[in-house]
């Protein structure tokens, strides 16, 4: 490996008038899916390009093929004017790309040293491991990204954040012309997005071409440049940054018009107090939260990461073991405190992990549907599947379940319809409380307003919705009144009339 | 339910439900084996044989219809060949003290179910992986059973009804045979039709989902455990009834047999999927090997290499087939 990353912008003078890269007419498919059609996708050196659309529109499938992940089965690649052929991630390092993906891929055991010179270990002599110059070399490295990571450190005991610097460091150290950063904010605190868009920008002034692929508007709106906008596989727009509004992504993504993402149709809550928390404490997190929410009501938790939301949802719904505090549903005290009896006295929780605590992946749609509801059709014991069926028929028909039948294995379906199965799953059993926690992760903007309109409907219907985001404009649009912590206590509650984005943040912050 | 929780459900509208089930693969492997077998060797179809080769499956199919479950929980049980040796010598030592087939009966279940017992507690409340907690029971059972005796424990009762227990018939059906399809069938019935036997896929396809949905997902794993302990209890009888002693020595590798017999059937380790007809079709894939080796005057030692080879085939070609589904 070579020395010149040390030295930016010698050598290889960046010329701004050669695109860094330039993908023109890439097709791709699968059996039964066109999953690229026809795609340009065009990069200046120096610029952030965001790269949007719902799943399944096509950005991973062209950030692999960049990645070198898949082989594309059309069209051409040209890295600064020169075609080339990109057949494996080996070839795609070679030619300056770097893919920054979500799972982040290093070897946790290894340090960051270690990690950053992966592939290809600076020798001394006799083919020794150079350390010396390895971890000279990687603080080097982070100097010119202005992020310190210790070289030293065990990667897989650093946050994700710092992970990212990690894998932005290799790029550099492979001389890369080309970063791609793969919805790198989802498991981020806002203070650390707005580290990482530091990073990012120096990139671009390093002459860096970076694509952003993300789906969160306002992201887009303050990092990028450029949009490509790709739909169902097909190149959609691109536009400079200042040339969209938010309706127009938005429109742009999904192929229509949301009128109003907040569609709101219920009444005013009602006066009769469904859930009752009292000075609840937990272990490790929570202290003297104590909040009431009434029947029909959409109480919204707002918190930045670490405020203790999902730790309040667990606790109050009995998964998690807590010190002391009452909890009482609809007049009756939670006690023992179990998710059993949670349950029976109707307080559920839809979880902000799908995959780990919600979804049985690899068990049809109907088995998801009505786990939390089978005794209802039992008798003796046994379950009378007609029945089942139909009453998860009736859901699927209700909330416009986009699934090819109820014996679709649930991980196939969509965020948002594996959603609506788990709402299901709730309402089939009856509640008086449901405790949702982040209820749009992972889930597109498209099926995000169905999501919306769904809760309003389950406050309409009278339930006591308690809603825990990190979301302020889904907390604006959907709250009747807005509760905040910070790190575990409750700072404040106020009316939505009250409620400021500014008064809220203040509070988040303690 | 095996064939809902199995079959990628893609499969149903491109019209290739057979194709889907991985039993198919393996009842194909059976239909090739039986028939090769007995070109080579015509005995193969005589009625002895074939009642002997369902003697032969009787004991395995017996534990392997709980272990069934506890493997569709996602949990295991690595105990159950030194259990079984165990259970005989306790059985047969009761039995010989109270000449109650009763007696010993029950002392072997409690025995084995208090086993299973211990197993699913160590794994549900101590939070020990079921593969480390079991071969710790495994080793404990294995010298525990020389600390009750260092020999076999020969059968002085001569009770007819506990030589019935593995030698007898009812008609031409053994009495073994007998018991592990009515145990079969219990537990079919239970995977299959009953709301025990969806939270059981249910708790293994994702425990955190099955405790937020207020089901003691504990007691699920903890029930799993003693019925496959309680399925041991009976073939531990049957076992020393066929030896006419309670062995010390007895059921080693038993566990192995049971479990790759369960694999092959297409349960998954992961948990959430399986079925036990596909438990039903690897007991019978294996022990038709076994037979097929004796019968054609092999070494006796391919009884252990062929099976080995068939379990890898057969997941190999699982995983092809699911591939196929994928695309």
């Amino acid at each position: 490996m070579s020395v010149d990353f040390l030295h930016p912008g010698e050598g290889a003078a960046i010329d701004t008038n050669v695109p860094a890269l330039e993908l023109r007419g890439i097709g791709k498919r699968f059996p039964g899916v066109v999953a690229l059609d026809n795609v340009d996708f065009t990069l200046e050196p120096g610029k952030v390009h965001a790269l949007m659309g719902e799943n399944g529109a096509g950005k991973s499938t062209l950030i692999k093929i960049m990645a070198g992940v898949y082989g594309k089965d059309a069209g051409t690649i040209r890295m600064r004017g020169r075609e080339v052929d990109i057949k494996s991630p080996r070839d795609s390092l070679k030619e300056g790309i770097k893919v920054v993906f979500q799972e982040i891929a290093l070897i946790s055991e290894f340090t960051v040293a270690e990690n950053i010179f992966l592939e290809g270990y600076p020798t001394g002599k006799a083919g020794s491991i150079d350390w010396k110059k390895i971890r000279a070399d990687s603080a080097a490295l982070f100097n010119r990204i202005g992020f310190n990571v210790d070289p030293a450190a065990r990667t897989g005991s650093l946050p994700v954040s710092q992970q990212q610097m990690v894998e932005i460091a290799r790029a550099l150290a492979h001389e890369a012309r080309v970063v791609v950063m793969d919805e790198p904010t989802s498991s981020l605190t806002p203070n650390e997005v707005s580290l990482l868009f530091t990073v990012i920008r120096r990139l671009a002034a390093l002459g860096i071409a970076v694509v952003y692929v993300s789906h969160k508007l306002d992201e887009v709106f303050e990092i990028a440049d450029t949009v490509t906008v790709l739909r169902d596989g097909r190149h959609i727009s691109t536009k400079p940054i200042g040339e969209h509004s938010n309706d127009t992504l938005i429109q742009d993504m999904i192929g229509r018009r949301i009128d109003n993402l907040f569609p709101r149709k219920r009444g005013a809550p009602g006066s009769k107090i469904a859930l009752s928390v009292e000075s609840l404490s937990t272990a490790k997190k929570l202290s003297d939260v104590s909040f009431e929410a009434h029947a029909g009501e959409v109480l919204g938790f707002f918190g930045l990461m670490g405020a203790g939301r999902t730790e309040l949802a667990k606790a109050i719904v009995g998964y998690d073991p807590i010190t002391s505090g009452t909890i009482t549903v609809d007049g009756h005290r939670l006690a023992p405190h179990d998710t059993r009896t949670g349950v029976k006295l109707g307080i559920g929780l839809l979880t902000e992990d799908r995959k780990s605590e919600g979804l049985m992946g690899e068990l049809p749609v109907y088995q998801n549907a009505s786990l939390a509801s089978l005794g209802a059709f039992a008798r003796l014991g046994f379950v009378d599947k007609a029945k089942e069926h139909k009453a998860v028929q009736d859901y699927v028909d209700r909330f416009r379940i986009k699934t090819p039948s109820l014996f679709q294995q649930v991980k196939n379906l969509s965020g948002g319809n594996q959603q609506k199965v788990l709402i299901s799953r709730w309402l089939m059993r009856g509640l008086k409380v449901i405790v949702v926690d982040e209820p749009t992760r992972g889930i597109d903007v498209g099926a995000k307003s169905e999501i919306f309109a769904l809760i309003d409907r389950l406050a309409g219907e009278g339930l006591a919705v308690v809603m825990m985001t990190s979301e302020m404009p889904e907390l604006l649009g959907l709250a009747d009144r807005v509760a905040v912590m910070c790190e575990g206590r409750l700072t404040a509650i106020m009316s939505r009339e009250e409620a400021t984005q500014e008064k809220i943040l203040n509070a988040a912050i303690g | 339910m095996s064939e809902l929780t199995h079959a990628p459900a893609q499969k149903r509208f491109i019209g290739g439900q057979l194709l889907g089930s991985s039993q198919l693969v393996l009842g194909a492997i059976l239909a090739v084996l039986c028939i090769a077998i007995s070109i080579a060797a015509p005995q193969f179809y005589s009625e002895a044989n074939i009642v002997a080769i369902l003697r032969q499956c009787a004991l395995v199919l017996i534990v392997a219809s709980g272990m069934t479950m506890l493997i569709i929980t996602a949990e295991v049980d690595l105990s159950v060949g030194a259990s079984l040796a165990f259970v005989g010598c306790i059985g047969m030592a009761v039995l010989n003290s109270t000449h109650s087939l009763t007696l010993g009966m029950l002392a072997a279940l409690a025995f084995a179910g208090g086993v299973g017992l211990f197993n699913g507690l160590v794994v549900t409340r101590l939070r020990v992986n079921s593969l480390i907690a079991t071969i710790g029971t495994m080793m404990m059972l294995q010298g525990g059973v020389y600390l009750f005796t260092r020999e076999a424990v020969q059968n002085h009762n001569r009770l007819a009804s506990f030589t019935d227990l593995g030698a007898g018939y009812v008609g031409a059906v053994p009495v073994p045979v007998i018991l592990a399809a009515l145990i079969f069938v219990v537990a079919y019935v239970t995977l299959r039709f009953t709301t025990l036997g969806r939270y059981l896929y249910a708790v293994g396809a994702n425990e955190k989902a099955v405790r937020l949905s207020g089901l003691r997902s504990e007691r699920l794993k903890l029930f799993a455990f003693v019925v496959t302990g309680l399925c041991v209890g009976v073939a531990g009888m049957i076992l020393s009834s066929l030896m006419n002693a309670g062995q010390p020595t007895a059921g080693r590798g038993f566990e192995l047999t049971v479990i790759a017999a369960v694999i092959l059937g297409g349960t998954s380790l992961l948990g959430g999927r399986g079925s036990l007809f596909g438990t039903l079709l690897g007991v019978l894939v294996l022990k038709v090997i076994d037979n097929g080796i004796i019968i054609l005057g092999w070494n006796q030692d391919l009884q252990m290499v062929v099976p080995g080879i068939v379990i890898i085939l057969a997941t190999y070609l699982d995983i092809i087939r699911n591939k196929a589904n994928v695309r």
